[in-house]
């Protein structure tokens, strides 16, 4: 009995809604499944968090978040653009805000402080992608690496200066940055228990206008996703393919940073150290976002809100004892699994053949 | 003298240790496996090699079960981009975060074990020891691995298949062997060198253990494996500079007035100096990458 | 007494689009030397890719010895003893020869020495006549030896039964008497060979019996000694005669020939593996002008178009496009020009599979700028579309749920509306049924008349180069060996020019 791997004739239909949902499912009880054997939590109590998570309403600012990010990842990803650098552009991002907010005398004016802090933000975002992709472009070294390993940098980067020349004078003993100056702030919903702020709000609307332009109604997004198909025969058919992969980087990179200045004015209000502990890992979950989507701009916020409810019920377990990145990085690792596995059914099937 | 010998010695842990990860990673790339899970798994292994060290209470048994855990990771990529036709990044990643978040969980319980055995019994410790001896034999086995490697790639029917694997699956498929299971067996093996590595990494050389521990450090390997051709011979230059920076970086620090965030940085970016060197200069010619590295392979049916 | 080596009965294979074989019966006897002729998409390929375990059958059984058997990847048709010999080589270039023919040897463990096969190997070359080192690699051989060394595989494997397809075309002439002297010797020591070729004249000579292939179906199996050319050609094309020339030759007087839009002066382009593939070539097309370049693949043509796309380095040596010099500069700035490319591998270099028809033209820099009028690019789909008779449930479709005809035709059909200056077709009509291919063919020759597009017609079917040009230039080993006026063509002579030596 062999087992063989045929393409099918028409790609399996609905797909797109089932391979996510399936990977979804199946990755959440795996999980379950490895809590359960290494950490004794009983699946009951899990899913209960799993539960509280999709409720809560601090799964809201991951949900706006992840859909920024996703947006941002998937303008990438469609061109076969691995960006897996977010964490580090979140950071940069995150970097930019504070200078702005901490240093400069802009933050005292409300409106321009904010605008300030939102596009250095962009620029540093953009400037640690653009690194990435001149790397690819002309070096042709994998981005999966160096994204990867600028993550660290940009942590380093980060830890460094918020241990030494930014170091809050009013910290109590903490490692930290001061408390950005309240004009900065964003200003939060005033619904109770709510933390996400009317500017993240406008940005996520401005991201996703910008991306649904981007890549329906631009040149460069018909060369994007060709990108992603045949990146020979855009050459051939004479475009520039290395400034566009630069290109690619660069927006989402841009896109990222302006996360982390949302991040720092809208929640954080300072930067601890060391930064790997407090942060949400939102860059690494939004791969996991861009990816359940199938690339699709519609199916984002869907999906966000999903995987924002699953972090959340990680940060639950966190109290519960559980190291709480550990729970995401596990949930992404068997939900990710999963769908890669599955992903294959929706172009190809098993057939099964004699001898 | 002595003191020279000494200071060569010491670097003898840090090396082994990038070393044996680095070839492994090599070795598996040459099947034509774009091996991303590689940070991922190591960070598992060591989690794995500092566990199995405290609730086995021995730490040469824990490389074995660092081994064992990496090998059936390596296994289980090869398995998945040669049966199906999945993208190798995809995968890769997919693993790598599965790893992240396996050691985390693996790792956490662990330290409060140890923590329990040291108040009962101070003198209880995980790591081997750093004596000369421990030295000399890290390095037997390192040159050991890269004989027996370079001995199979060059001179054995199994080096000629996984290099054909690498270079172009679907001739060496009608070559005649079979590209799935030499790629399970290329996993295996050279991840068997990724945990072996990630064991030493734990055990000798930096014994201690805390949530992000040995984060980040497979992509050093990563970069060690890249910037010298995944060639057996070469990538232990690359891991001698990269031990010597690791192993010296407080002297660094001392000597530059540094603040550790940026002496920890050193190594990242000098990760990608290297491979932007090996990138930029003939050397990328000479000892290129398989051909088909990361190519999905599938056997599709079409006239054109 | 058995005296059949292999059988095939009722084998049937489709692809997308097409019929490759249908319910085909044949038969192979021990000690025979069995040609299978055919036009090109007869089913001759398939049917031994088939029986080599590349393709699975829909349908049929083949039987070996009697057995019935189940051949699903070469290891196993290896296994029982069938051989395929085919025109690309399929080694490895990085290996050595000893290290490509020990992968076949699945008796021998995964620990085993290479050295161990280097005695056996010495001895079988030198049955074969030859001489070669098992310690070379792959990537240093010239074809001829590569083909060589697939025989030596052949043979080290135990092959009973050695199918050659079109192996024999690019050999050559001496070569391919010591080949067939070879085939014969193989065939009195019990083996068995199928031969395809489409040199009807050797196939008679050299085999002991025929089967003849038309679109799938198996026309009858004939004694050399019992056909004559003639009807061997009845039976291969059936009621259509093949002829020169079926377009009328217009003689356009206005359209005056004087400007050179291409220039290509001694022109020296690496290949793949740092030998070159292009030695000093030298050629200008004029306005309207249409120069074929006929040659065996791999003598450089490829890598020829590439250069002057700007997609490979030129080394030395000049390509001037209407006036500008573009050697080493990007495609971009060769394409703003107005050159329309037909690539090669079309899948690999001219379509992304995965772009609908509309994304696969907005894709161009010279069709859609900054913002995207889809309107615009919809109707030009849909003009193509009808033009050419596209199969295609919409302009969205992605292309690779069309049929390779059909994806062919999108990218042809794109690449001639484009085309303003110079026109660099490889292999227009590959893959396409006769009627489109016969349209194609006369798209190019209005283009080059009425619109003055100069045309570089590279292509691997000399009755296409020698309908279409103006002049024709035979590439041998990089080399353009004749440019030959339209008039003054003899197409045996031509044939000679392209055999490699």
């Amino acid at each position: 009995m062999r087992v063989t791997v045929v393409r099918r004739v028409k790609p399996l239909p609905l797909g797109n809604v089932l391979i996510p949902s399936l990977s979804i499912i199946i990755g959440v009880l795996l999980a379950s499944l490895v809590l359960y054997l290494l950490m004794n939590i009983p699946p009951s109590q899990f899913f209960t968090y799993v539960g509280e998570g999709f409720v809560s309403l601090e799964t809201l600012r991951d949900f706006i978040l992840l859909t920024i990010l996703g947006t941002a990842l998937i303008i990438s990803f469609k061109g076969a653009v691995w960006n897996i650098g977010a964490e580090g552009q979140i950071a940069m991002g995150m970097l930019a805000a504070a200078y702005v907010a901490l240093f400069t005398n802009l933050s005292s004016s409300p409106v321009l402080g904010k605008i300030m802090m939102v596009v250095l933000a962009l620029i540093l975002g953009g400037a640690w992608g653009l690194i990435a992709g001149i790397l690819k472009a002309y070096l042709s070294i994998d981005e999966v690496a160096s994204t990867l390993i600028m993550n660290y940098v940009a942590y380093y980067i980060l830890n460094y200066l918020v241990r030494g020349p930014w170091k809050g004078k009013h910290t109590y003993g903490y490692i930290r940055t001061d408390l950005i100056p309240e004009s900065t702030y964003f200003s939060t919903l005033p619904i109770r228990g709510i933390t996400i702020t009317y500017e993240e709000i406008l940005l996520l609307v401005i991201t996703l206008v910008f991306a649904y332009v981007l890549l329906y109604k631009t040149a460069l997004g018909v060369r994007i996703r060709i990108l992603g198909s045949n990146p020979e025969a855009l050459k051939a058919a004479g475009v520039n393919v290395k400034l566009l992969t630069i290109t690619l980087l660069t927006i989402s990179g841009a896109i990222s940073g302006m996360v982390g200045a949302a991040q720092l004015a809208g929640y954080l209000h300072r930067i601890s150290y060391p930064i790997e502990t407090h942060t949400p890992y939102l860059g690494y979950t939004a791969i996991l976002v861009a990816w359940l989507s199938m690339l699709d701009l519609r199916a984002v916020p869907i999906i966000a809100f999903i995987i924002g409810s699953l972090n959340q019920a990680g940060r639950l377990l966190q109290i519960a004892g559980v190291g709480g990145i550990a729970v995401t990085y596990l949930f992404i690792g068997t939900i990710l699994v999963t769908f890669t596995v599955l992903r294959v059914f929706s172009e190809y099937r098993i057939k099964l053949m004699r001898g | 003298m002595d003191t020279i010998i000494q200071s060569i010695l010491a670097v003898a842990p840090a090396f082994t240790a990038y070393y044996l990860t680095a070839l492994g990673h090599g070795f598996f790339e040459k099947s034509g496996v774009l091996n991303l899970a590689i940070d991922g798994v190591f960070y598992l292994s060591v989690a794995v090699a500092y566990a199995s060290a405290v609730y086995m209470g021995n730490p040469y048994m824990a490389i074995f079960t660092s081994a064992l855990t990496a090998s059936i990771f390596g296994i289980l990529l090869a398995f998945i981009v040669t049966k199906l036709p999945i993208s190798h990044g995809a995968a890769g990643l997919s693993l790598m975060f599965l790893g992240y978040g396996l050691g985390a969980l693996i790792g956490n319980p662990a330290v409060f074990r140890f923590r329990e055995i040291k108040m009962t019994n101070i003198e209880f410790n995980i790591n081997i020891p750093r004596t000369p001896l421990t030295n000399v034999t890290l390095l037997l086995v390192s040159i050991v691995a890269c004989l027996a490697l370079l001995y199979i790639l060059k001179g054995t029917k199994l080096g000629a298949a996984i290099r054909a694997s690498g270079e172009d699956p679907h001739a060496a498929s009608a070559l005649g062997i079979d590209v799935l299971k030499i790629r399970l067996l290329a996993g295996a093996i050279g991840y068997a060198l990724i945990g072996i590595g990630a064991a030493i990494f734990e055990l000798v050389w930096l014994p201690t253990w805390q949530q992000m521990h040995g984060m980040g450090h497979g992509w050093i390997a990563f970069a060690i494996s890249l910037s010298s051709g995944r060639h057996p011979v070469l990538t232990m230059l690359t891991s001698t500079a990269f031990a010597t920076l690791l192993t010296y970086q407080y002297l660094l620090q001392a000597a530059y007035n540094l603040s550790p965030e940026i002496a920890k940085m050193t190594p990242f970016i000098a990760a990608i100096a290297a491979m932007t060197i090996f990138m930029v200069t003939p050397l990328r010619r000479k000892l290129s990458p398989p051909l088909s590295l990361g190519k999905i392979f599938f056997k599709e049916e079409r006239t054109l | 007494m058995n005296d059949i080596v292999l059988k095939v009965k009722n084998l049937t294979k489709r692809f997308p689009g097409v019929t490759a074989l249908d319910n085909v019966n044949f038969e192979l006897r021990y000690g025979e030397i069995h040609g299978l002729l055919g036009e090109n998409g007869a089913g001759k390929s398939t049917l031994v890719k088939i029986l080599y375990g590349i393709y699975t059958p829909d349908s049929g059984e083949i039987y070996i010895d009697g057995r019935k058997v189940v051949i699903t990847s070469p290891i196993d048709a290896l296994k029982h003893g069938l051989a395929l010999v085919s025109q690309n080589p399929q080694l490895i270039d990085k290996l050595t020869i000893a290290e490509n023919l020990i992968l076949g040897l699945t008796k021998l463990g995964l620990m085993t020495p290479i050295r161990r096969i280097y005695g056996k190997l010495r001895e079988l070359s030198e049955e074969l006549g030859i001489e070669i080192d098992p310690n070379v690699e792959v990537w240093k051989l010239s074809y001829t030896q590569k083909q060589l060394v697939e025989i030596l595989k052949a043979l080290l494997l135990g092959a009973k039964v050695l199918m050659i397809d079109e192996a024999t075309t690019l050999l050559p002439s001496n070569e391919k008497r010591r080949f067939y002297e070879f085939l014969r010797k193989f065939t009195l020591e019990g083996g068995s060979v199928i031969l395809i070729t489409h040199k009807i004249r050797e196939a008679l000579e050299v085999s002991d019996r025929i089967t003849v292939l038309r679109l799938g179906k198996v026309v009858g199996t004939v004694r050399p000694n019992e056909v004559s050319i003639d009807e061997v050609r009845m039976m291969m094309f059936g009621k259509r005669i093949k002829e020169i020339n079926y377009y009328v030759e217009e003689q356009i007087k206005a359209l005056v020939r004087d400007k050179v839009v291409l220039e290509v002066r001694d022109l020296w382009v690496l290949g793949d593996h740092g030998t070159y593939a292009v030695r000093g070539v030298s050629f200008n097309i004029h306005r309207g002008e249409i120069l074929g370049i006929a040659g065996v693949a791999g003598n450089g043509q490829n890598e020829l178009a590439q250069s002057i796309m700007g997609l490979r380095k030129v080394v030395k040596g000049k390509i001037i496009i209407d006036g500008h010099d573009v050697t080493n500069k990007d495609t971009v700035k060769v394409r703003e020009l107005g050159v329309g490319y037909i690539p090669d591998s079309p899948l690999k270099h001219g379509v992304a599979p995965d772009g609908s028809i509309e994304d696969n033209i907005a894709m161009l820099p010279c069709i859609a700028r900054g913002i995207v009028r889809w309107s615009y690019v919809r109707s030009l789909a849909r003009k193509l579309i009808s033009e050419y008779d596209i199969v295609a449930p919409s302009t969205k479709t992605p292309i690779k749920l069309l049929s390779g005809g059909n994806i062919m035709k999108v990218l042809v059909s794109r690449e001639l509306s484009i085309a303003r200056k110079l026109l660099i077709a490889y292999n227009p009509t590959r893959a396409l049924d006769e009627a489109t291919a016969m349209k194609v063919r006369k798209m190019i020759k209005r283009k080059a008349w009425e619109e003055g597009t100069a045309v570089l017609l590279i292509s691997e079917d000399l009755d296409e180069v020698l309908q279409l040009s103006d002049y024709v230039a035979v590439m041998n080993s990089g080399k353009i060996v004749s440019l030959i006026p339209k008039g003054r063509i003899v197409r045996e002579e031509v044939e000679k020019l392209m055999v490699v030596k």
